[in-house]
């Protein structure tokens, strides 16, 4: 049987159908007219010899297609298992082929597996921060956060936060949601004595569970008559990673207690494993009642207008919902608006001072469960956004530098692919075979590529994470998918190249062409492939630069106070109740504790921290109609040595000092551009405000500080006060601690010391300064690392790359060069020749990467910190980086060009 | 298996196999040699459909136990002509065992009664 392998017969198979049809007509045929042949033969006439077949044949029409079919399935099996042949006996010889030259495999395999490593790594932080669904939730494309707008001086900002009233009021008054739940996600101190440790917890509504198919892995998850602040015991679920590693997994772990914050927790439950609520980047370890925890909380607040469940005023809240099957979005957020609005008139009615809904335009939409897809995502999204197109670009000129590399192996093979053609193997045949070769290549790049995101990617994760559990990259299958679908694009595009040059084969050029496996001629093609590196490099080696100054500006910027040798020490009662006397005892215990330390330069007391907790209360002052209307203006009630320890600066006037003390006429020290801003003429020494309310007694302006930032890192104003501990709250806020040297290296001393001082369950946390301020800078601290890290191995990969190609020039003209020495030619001579020609790549791909960088200018401003995006400093810097790079590169094959002896080369041939 | 009796259709399609590998087993032949031998061989006792035949013949063939090519017949005619394969021999072999076993034990049964 004559059977043809392999891609052309595959590429037949629309042309085989009608075949098989004709074939079973003929072969029935040629029975039929043996038999009538036959039974003539045997007297009967032509009429019943045709009668006498078809009786003994029976259905022919039925039989006729019956054998088609069973021909054409027949067939089609067979043409899938010679395709398939082939497919395999490709493999096999592109397998033998690499194995052969270990070298280049290895260059490609490495390069792409950092191009690719790169890219997964990048797709699986991208993936969890703004696509990837929480995980085993029921139902993720019909549930919402819930945000709350209102618009301010015609801004209309977002707002997730909510207090149990108004979510009330939002769950009893909307019709569209089949499931409604708050939660909550709290730091607080799990276990008691020693073992007692901050843990990220998740305070939760009962119907919280429902929103996810996770069936309890012990017990069960708590019910809503138990999330009631009456329910006689506390119950809590503890997470399958704290049950594993806290309590070995055992069974008997339903029924003990356990201590979360200030309440006493019966376990009744462990949650399933994986089972982390709405946020995977900060696993709880075990879910408490809502409203257990709200009441315990809210019990240590005054509310002008309720209890912790009635006032709207105290938003340590979220709400989720999920929509009926048939609710569109947009009725979603409408039901929701309307509910907000009548919640908002109640909040009216019930005294609330806060402007007339007319003005603020009160509404609410259901947005992404994903909050970085809703309204307020984070700087670090935007900035994991702009990395990934980073490394996307990485991917790119790893693809260019394999395509140049398989491009080069295209060519050194041109004799061999001749000969081949010429013993007739059809092009397509061959051109399969090359391009198995480079999705080979590619597959074993996603392979190392996996090794070097697992490896990488840890680090890449933890900073855009804060270090939090999430998936690596190997056991996720989303991002496996990613990585052969990559793998897969890389292999086809670098594929295309040799392709390209395999297809223009000339045969009998390539035959022709002798000993020398083909003369030189310049390409095209990988100039073009050299001079996209070039160009994508400089675009990210700008961008690196361009992150870099911000960094340092941001760096750079005054913030007011300092922030490497500070920590920040906070008590937390936990439960421990102290009246207002005691507890001012105990701060001032704490103060004197912490300056006894070593290595304790001062300490001060403060009730606020910038960046961390701030306090805005109202102010009066004579002349200004109101004061609220010019801006936030937050304080901040310190004891005398505050401003030694933060190192803010006084500029007029002085600091709080021990004359303020709980007697004394009230003292106030103002930020400068919050006294520029009251007094815009005047003096603002000795100037009256009152605070709180315009029934208070004047508090005096004593000094003028520096400007203080607490709210956002930037150029905008910022108000800010100080007033004396001594006289406002002397019981509320911890102490700043300033230390020789680093902050952070003397935290866990000063915990150890402060700590001996908590009464009963109560405890303090140490946090170095530098932790909190770091965060506001991680935006930019990441753009720059990443920038430069990836830049860097753009670079790299775009020298190699100009180097190989060039070093493969070389010797492809060694001939040429041997006869310009034999005629005369001077070493530098030779030299020029070669870089040339390198410089030329250069050159141009600065030129195209330097427009694509300027182009791009307008979306990267927003990223920036004081700096333009077209800052010349940073491009020189770039243009400088790559021709030197293009210089160097080229300069080494160059060398080795002088040193050819013609003797050897004009031998050669 | 005679006209009159009503058998197991799996039975047939079984019995219609070894018949095709049976006659097939000397040799290459086309279909309607096969279908020639076959009505001979059991002096036409065997009532077989010509087009049960040609459909036997090609699922014979999608499983692998026969090889089809066109050659010339007697006449000088294009003919599909069939050939058991390795497979289809060792098909033959387990059949024609079964059916041995078979009949023995239902002739073992008839003479004792």
């Amino acid at each position: 049987m004559g059977r043809i392998f392999g891609i052309r017969r595959a590429l037949r198979i629309d042309r085989g159908a009608p075949d098989v049809d004709r074939s079973v007509d003929e072969e029935l045929a040629f029975h039929f007219d043996m038999t009538v042949r036959d039974l003539m033969a045997n007297g009967m006439t032509p009429e019943d010899a045709r009668v006498e077949a078809e009786r003994r044949f029976g259905d022919v029409q039925g039989a006729r297609e019956r054998i088609a079919a069973i021909d054409r399935t027949r067939i089609g099996r067979e043409r899938r298992a010679a395709s398939l042949d082939a497919l395999w006996q490709d493999i096999r010889y592109a397998a033998r082929g690499l194995w052969k030259k270990p070298a280049f495999t290895a260059a490609v395999v490495g390069t792409l597996a950092l191009g690719i490593g790169a890219n997964a790594a990048m797709f699986s932080v991208v993936d969890q921060l703004l696509f990837r669904p929480p995980p085993l939730m029921r139902n993720a494309a019909a549930t919402h956060r819930v945000y709350f707008m209102q618009t301010f001086r015609d801004k209309e900002s977002a707002s997730a936060s909510l207090g149990y009233a108004r979510y009330t009021d939002i769950v009893s008054s909307t019709r569209s949601f089949a499931r409604t739940a708050g939660f909550a996600g709290r730091k607080m101190a799990v276990g008691t004595g020693d073992a007692a440790r901050e843990m990220q917890v998740a305070v939760v509504s009962a119907s919280y569970f429902e929103f996810f198919d996770a069936p309890p892995a012990l017990g069960r998850y708590f019910v809503a008559a138990e999330d009631v602040p009456t329910a006689p015991t506390p119950v809590a679920v503890l997470s399958a990673a704290l049950w594993r590693t806290q309590y070995g997994a055992r069974r008997d772990v339903l029924g003990q207690q356990l201590q979360i914050g200030p309440v006493v927790y019966t376990i009744i439950g462990v949650a399933a494993p994986g089972f982390v609520g709405v946020s995977a980047i900060e696993p709880p370890v075990a879910f408490i009642p809502i409203t257990r925890h709200g009441s315990a909380q809210g019990a240590t607040l005054n509310f002008t207008d309720g209890t912790w469940n009635t006032t709207y005023q105290w938003t340590w809240m979220r709400m989720i919902v999920e929509r009926k099957p048939g609710v569109s979005v947009e009725a979603a957020s409408a039901d929701l608006s309307s509910a907000f609005r009548r919640s908002y008139q109640a909040q009216i009615d019930k005294g609330s001072k806060i402007p007339p809904a007319a003005l603020v335009h009160p509404r609410a939409i259901a947005a992404s469960i994903l909050s970085e897809r809703g309204p307020n995502p984070s700087s670090l999204s935007k900035v994991a956004t702009w990395v990934s197109g980073v490394a996307f670009i990485v991917l790119l000129i790893a693809c260019a530098n394999v395509a140049n590399l398989l491009l080069g192996r295209a060519l050194r093979r041109r004799r061999e692919i001749a000969v081949r053609l010429a013993l007739g193997v059809g092009r397509g045949r061959l051109l399969s075979q090359l391009l198995t070769e480079s999705v080979l290549l590619a597959v074993l790049g996603g392979v190392a590529g996996i090794v070097v995101a697992q490896w990488g990617g840890a680090a890449l994760r933890a900073a855009f994470a804060d270090g939090a559990a999430v998936s690596g990259v190997a056991g996720d299958g989303r991002t496996l998918l990613f990585v052969g679908a990559a793998a897969l694009l890389a292999g086809l595009t670098t594929g295309l190249a040799p392709l390209a040059q395999t297809w223009r084969t000339d045969v009998t050029g390539g035959l022709r062409a002798g000993a020398r496996e083909g003369t030189y001629q310049h390409s095209t093609l990988r100039f073009a492939l050299l001079v996209m590196q070039g160009a994508l490099s400089v675009v990210l080696l700008v961008g690196a630069g361009l992150f870099v100054r911000s960094l340092h500006n941001v760096r750079s910027l005054r913030l007011g106070y300092d922030v490497q040798p500070v920590v920040i020490a906070e008590m937390n009662m936990r439960g421990v109740k102290l009246d207002s006397v005691s507890t001012i005892a105990l701060r001032h215990r704490l103060l004197e504790e912490a300056k006894a330390i070593p290595g304790v330069e001062n300490a001060a007391l403060r009730n606020t921290i910038p960046f961390w907790s701030t306090w805005s209360g109202a102010l009066f002052v004579t002349g200004i109609d109101s004061v609220s209307a010019l801006g936030e203006f937050d304080l901040n009630a310190v004891s005398t040595e505050y401003f030694a320890t933060s190192g803010t600066r006084i500029l007029r006037g002085r600091g709080i000092s021990d004359l303020d003390t709980e007697h004394a006429p009230g003292a106030m020290v103002v930020s400068e551009s919050m006294a520029k801003r009251l007094w815009p003429t005047g003096n603002a020494l000795g100037q009256c405000v009152r605070v709180s309310a315009d029934t208070m007694p004047c508090s005096y302006v004593v000094g003028v500080s520096e400007n203080v930032r607490s709210n956002e890192l930037s150029d905008n104003p910022e108000y800010y006060y100080f007033l004396s501990a001594a006289q406002f709250h002397p019981d509320v806020g911890g102490l700043s601690v300033r230390v020789r040297g680093d902050g952070a290296g003397h935290a866990d001393e000063i915990r150890r010391r402060l700590q001996r001082l908590m009464p009963g369950a109560s405890y303090v946390t140490v946090t170095p300064f530098a932790d909190v301020i770091g965060h506001e800078m991680s935006s930019w601290k990441l753009g720059a690392t990443m920038f430069v890290t990836f830049g860097a191995l753009a670079l790299t990969l775009a020298a190699i790359g100009l180097y190989s190609v060039i070093a493969y020039n070389v010797a492809q003209r060694t001939h040429e060069l041997g006869v310009r020495i034999a005629l005369g030619a001077q070493l530098r001579d030779i030299v020029r020749l070669v870089v040339r020609e390198g410089l030329l790549v250069g050159v141009v791909g600065v030129a195209l990467g330097g427009l694509l960088a300027l182009l791009a200018a307008r979306w990267v401003k927003p990223l920036l910190f004081n700096e333009s995006p077209r800052d010349p400093a940073v491009y020189a810097i770039v243009i400088i980086v790559l021709l030197g790079a293009a210089l160097s590169a080229s300069l080494i094959p160059a060398l080795r060009a002088s040193k050819v002896d013609p003797n050897v080369a004009l031998r050669s041939d | 298996m005679g006209t009159g009796v009503a058998a197991n259709l799996d039975l047939l399609q079984g019995t219609l196999d070894v018949l095709v590998l049976k006659a097939l087993s000397r040799g290459a032949r086309h279909g309607y040699a096969v279908a020639q031998w076959i009505r001979l061989t059991t002096d036409a006792k065997l009532h077989v459909e010509e087009g049960a035949l040609y459909t036997a013949l090609h699922r014979m063939e999608k499983r692998g136990w026969l090889e089809a090519d066109w050659g010339l017949s007697e006449n000088n005619r294009r003919a599909r002509y069939y050939q058991v394969t390795a497979l289809g021999r060792k098909q033959l072999r387990i059949e024609t065992a079964r059916w041995t076993e078979y009949a023995g034990a239902v002739f073992k049964v008839l003479r004792t009664a």
